[in-house]
């Protein structure tokens, strides 16, 4: 809210700069954002919290100011003459709704002459950044800015029958407002009405045919108060924010609704003339509820970590209008006024008494004592598999759960059913919450692609949303997605570095696996044992062209709480061996269907305790090959705990392994 | 014989030492090894000759001498092919060209924040939390003293799945989840992802990332809570900055406040990044609301707490002078390698 410093002199007077106002405020809880200078004057941009919405006028700012100088507050005077007759007499006004609309009053002012304010009014509400308009609108502008509450003035001639009807408004009914705008109403809005139409949007704006014009003589003048959430329902719905929606919208003080009215009418008699009709219409259906809160002060010193004087706590509260109503020995007991519905609680009286006290004269504590912290093991795990798959080259990447429904066209992963659909989404093609994270690493892929970035080995380790039946929340499951640009077997060979550095001893199956994301050549479920480790393969024709790639980029997707059960964190050391190791390295001619998994399986099922490893080397398919069949080289290592192996029983080993390759697999050493 | 070997040996050894160029060494090589008239060649090749008693030392004291003649012979060759390789320029070794590029991969710099902040809180005897992201109204709101009408509530605050639930629009979730679970006393932080419909701009993302902070105890004041945020602030963005703790409002809180750091950038002097403020918003905090005790069953009477939040991207943002939260999650590598 935007206050004018002059203007804010009215009701309390002080000496204070405009930055030590500022900053007086500011550490009041009112931060001012922005201090501007308005020919004369300064402007201030004060920030209100929405719990104080008694702070948007101009005697609220001048409150907490004469809290703070210790000064007095100025409340204008609002009494003014009547003429004779009674306003029952020539209105009414009937409120159809009591929930929304719980107070209503309306007096009426005839005889004014419509015209330009006067300077000094002019210049007040432009130092705020408002237009003059003319005496009238400037009046009830001038007074919703000084009091908080919103007041609307009618062309009383205008409405229809003369009289004013508080009601919901008819499916689809029209009504011009004061901006121009059309605005279509629908059937849950409060609206101001006549006994034919609509003459206001309840408390936010009103309407084009009964403002107050050139012609006006005779004169509604409204002040309210009307249910906070309808009006912010209705505000949104009809994207029209005005000066009153914002403080109906946060609550008016109840009491105030009429303090308001009488101030705008006297003004109105002072400067656009005419006479007051007697009486007023009130139809108030607020519950009277006084509050009365109590406070100890060894609860606020206790709180605060402070040490202060009952004293000095009782001075702060009546400053801001707290009246004390009992006392005893380590507290006392306060009425809370109208305008200030936030405060409640003991807790609430103490942040009243610490935020004027000031939150800069609490000792900061030079302790807090110890207390063993719990070791997070995800956190752990999470920082391990990162340290690794970043130091093997790959980017962490982190991309949005709320993705479109494009996750499924090319088949799912985890989850079959749809996507856990967002009801109020952003973006209508983006309403889902994600089952997977391949499809965001594609979609980095491609934004780095589309910048010349040709390389893209990314990784994520985040949520994905499994949907579970009815209204319960969702399965969070937490998946570890890689993308490579290096090929199948260079990313298979980042996933086995993982385990190796988790300490998972359990060997990774792959078997062959369909999904239309992945070729059907090179793509595989991945096993530990009996759990589904997750996917790896590398992307079929299709999606490389759906995403007009120029690599042929490889993902893998894994279920990141498997890797949790099967790591441990603490692995034991294993003594390095000390005898010397000899090695043979083989190139065998296999069939094209025998796999490495099944000759590493027939070397290891031998069980020959001398065979320490088994290390793979290359395939090789060519001229010297025949069609259909391939060559494997490896190495096998022999190495004995007790002792130094010979060249001859190596031998013999090594004829065992051949003899057993060839009769279960027909393979053969290559010529 | 034996003198004769040991004469040559000293011979051998002074030639080579004296040599001055390669060819010299060569013609040295020659004269003892060579094939035809070598010295030693030529001893080696009279052995059969020699007495059958001493033949077997001869031939084994020749070898040896004939092995470290040719030991001195390429560490003379050496001397020289170093000298030779240096004055050679078209073998010159360009020292200046770029190392080979070893790919070293980054974490993403909001994962780098979060470590570093949850490093600073263990230190303070904090545990690490989390919670889940889809959420019971009631966590969200309801157990956050949050009231029913209140704005945040309202679906252009807050994304919906229906059936009571919705995406977290803060981390503070937890600090209910972790009350529920476990009695005072309580230190913990809770990162994580949250997600609010605002629409993106540069300061605004739809999905970003929260700490939530939560210290409960008897006798935990206002003052502990300064305490900590202040180690905090110091470690995270160095022990010269100044604090400012001013009064604010959050339903789950009361007191509540929010903390101001000097602006880093402009030392106080009033700059674009603090809206010529000289101080910039970093935290927002408060004594934990008696509502929310009474909600988890805590006695409010006899236990007391604080509750912080702190925003990841706005912190990092402020560290590296980072103008746009987009960029976090555009995933640029060429902006992702710079952390």
């Amino acid at each position: 809210m935007k206050i004018s410093c002059n203007w804010l002199k009215d009701y309390c007077k002080h000496d204070l700069s405009a930055e030590k106002l500022a900053e007086g405020l500011t550490n009041a809880g009112l931060v001012v954002d922005t201090i501007n200078p308005v020919e004369d004057d300064f402007c201030l941009e004060v920030e209100v919290t929405s719990n104080r919405p008694d702070c948007l006028g101009f005697v609220g700012v001048a409150r907490e100011v004469a809290t703070i100088v210790r000064g007095k507050l100025d409340i204008p005077d609002v009494d003014y003459d009547t003429t004779d007759e009674n306003i029952n007499d020539i209105t009414s006004v009937t409120i159809e709704d009591n929930e929304l609309c719980r107070r209503y009053t309306a007096r009426v002012i005839k005889d004014v002459k419509i015209g330009p304010s006067p300077e000094w009014l002019q210049r007040k509400i432009s130092s705020i950044g408002l237009r003059p308009v003319n005496n009238i609108v400037d009046i009830t502008n001038y007074v919703l800015m000084e009091s908080g509450q919103p007041l609307h003035a009618f062309d009383f001639d205008k409405l229809s029958e003369n009289r004013i009807v508080v009601r919901k408004a008819k499916k689809n009914e029209t009504m011009e407002a004061i901006d121009g705008s059309k605005c279509v109403l629908s059937d849950e809005m409060l609206v101001i009405a006549d006994s034919q139409k609509p003459v206001a949007i309840a408390g936010i704006m009103g309407g084009k045919e009964t403002e107050v014009s050139g012609t006006t003589t005779n004169i509604l003048l409204e002040s309210a108060f009307f249910d906070p959430r309808s009006v912010r329902r209705a505000s949104r719905k009809l994207s029209l924010m005005s000066d009153s929606s914002y403080r109906f919208e946060r609550r008016v003080d109840p009491e105030c609704v009429d303090w308001a009215s009488r101030r705008a009418t006297k003004m109105i008699l002072e400067i656009a003339g005419g006479q007051a009709v007697e009486g007023v219409i009130d139809q108030n259906h607020l519950e009277d509820n006084k509050v009365s809160v109590s406070l100890k002060m060894s609860r606020l010193n206790g709180l605060l970590g402070l040490q202060i004087e009952k004293d000095t706590a009782k001075v702060i509260l009546e400053n801001l209008q707290f009246k004390i109503n009992s006392e005893t020995e380590d507290g006392f007991s306060v009425d809370v006024p109208s305008f200030r519905g936030d405060v409640y609680r003991e807790v609430d009286l103490i942040e009243e008494v610490a935020r004027i006290h000031g939150y800069d004269k609490i000792p900061v504590k030079n302790s807090i004592g110890v207390k063993l912290s719990q070791d997070n093991r995800f956190d752990k795990i999470t920082e391990k598999t990162k340290n690794v798959i970043s130091g093997l080259g790959f980017n962490e990447v982190v991309t949005d759960s709320i993705v479109g429904d494009s996750q499924d066209r090319h088949g799912t992963i985890w989850s079959e059913t749809g996507g856990l659909k967002i009801l109020n989404p952003i973006r209508q093609d983006e309403n889902l919450l994600r089952k997977a994270l391949v499809h965001n690493l594609l979609r980095v892929k491609k934004h780095n692609q589309n910048y010349g970035v040709e390389k893209t080995d990314i990784y994520e380790l985040s949520k994905v949303y499994l949907p579970k039946e009815d209204d319960q929340l969702p399965e969070e499951k937490e998946c570890l997605c890689v993308l490579g640009e290096d090929g199948y077997l260079a990313l298979k060979g980042v996933i086995e570095a993982i385990l190796r550095h988790l300490n998972i001893e359990e060997d990774l199956e792959s078997a062959h696996f369909d999904f239309g994301l992945f070729s059907s050549e090179k793509s595989a479920e991945l096993r530990l044992g009996n759990s589904v480790l997750g996917f790896i393969g590398e992307l079929s024709r299709e999606v490389i062209n759906d995403y007009d790639f120029r690599s042929k980029p490889c993902v893998a997707e894994l279920d990141f709480n498997v890797l949790m059960d099967k790591t441990k964190l603490e692995g034991s050391y294993q003594k390095i061996p000390s005898l010397p190791i000899v090695t043979r390295d083989f190139a065998v001619v296999s069939d094209e269907k025998v796999t490495w998994a099944e000759i590493k399986g027939c070397i290891e099922s031998l069980k020959i305790d001398y065979v320490d490893d088994i290390e793979f080397f290359d395939v090789y398919r060519g001229k010297q090959i025949e069609k259909g069949r391939k060559s494997i080289a490896f190495r096998i290592i022999f190495r004995a705990d007790d002792k130094t192996l010979k060249s001859e029983e190596v031998d013999i080993l090594q004829e065992k392994i051949l003899a057993s390759l060839n009769s279960s697999l027909g393979v053969s050493l290559r010529a | 014989m034996q003198e004769r070997l040991n004469e040559i040996q000293n011979q051998a050894k002074d030639e080579l030492a004296k040599a001055e160029s390669l060819e010299e060494v060569e013609t040295i090589k020659t004269r003892y090894l060579g094939r035809k008239g070598g010295v030693i060649t030529d001893i080696i090749k009279s052995i059969p000759s020699l007495p059958p008693e001493q033949r077997s030392s001869t031939g084994k004291s020749a070898n040896i001498l004939k092995q470290e003649i040719g030991t001195w012979i390429e560490d003379a060759k050496g001397r020289f092919a170093d000298k030779e390789q240096a004055s050679d320029s078209k073998k010159m070794f360009d020292l200046s060209l770029p190392g080979e590029q070893k790919p070293y991969g980054h974490k993403h710099p909001l994962t780098q924040t979060i470590d570093e902040i949850k490093g600073i809180f263990k230190k303070l005897c904090f545990d690490i939390e989390y919670g889940p992201e889809v959420e019971h109204e009631y966590y969200n709101f309801d157990a956050l003293n949050i009231p029913a009408d209140h704005p945040s509530r309202e679906d252009f605050d807050t994304f919906y799945l229906g059936n009571k639930r919705l995406l977290r629009s803060q981390t503070s979730t937890v600090q209910i989840r972790v009350m529920e679970k476990t009695k005072p006393p309580i230190r913990m932080i809770a990162p994580g992802k949250v997600f609010r419909p605002d629409t993106v701009d540069a300061r605004h993302a739809s999905m970003f990332h929260q700490i939530e902070g939560l210290m409960v105890d008897e006798g935990v004041s206002f003052s502990d809570l300064k305490y900590v945020l202040t180690l905090f602030a110091q470690s995270y963005f160095g022990q010269d900055i100044k604090m400012r703790f001013r009064p604010s409002f959050f339903p789950f809180t009361e007191p509540s406040a929010e903390i101001d750091i000097s602006c880093s950038l402009c030392k106080g002097k009033g700059c674009s990044v603090c809206s010529q403020s000289g101080w910039v918003e970093v935290l927002g905090a408060g004594m934990v609301d008696p509502n929310v005790f009474d909600t988890v069953g805590y006695d409010s009477e006899k236990y007391t707490g604080f509750a912080f939040g702190i925003g990841v991207e706005r912190l990092t943002m402020l560290k590296y002078g980072i103008d746009n939260i987009r960029l976090f999650f555009e995933n640029d590598l060429r902006f992702l390698s710079q952390f």
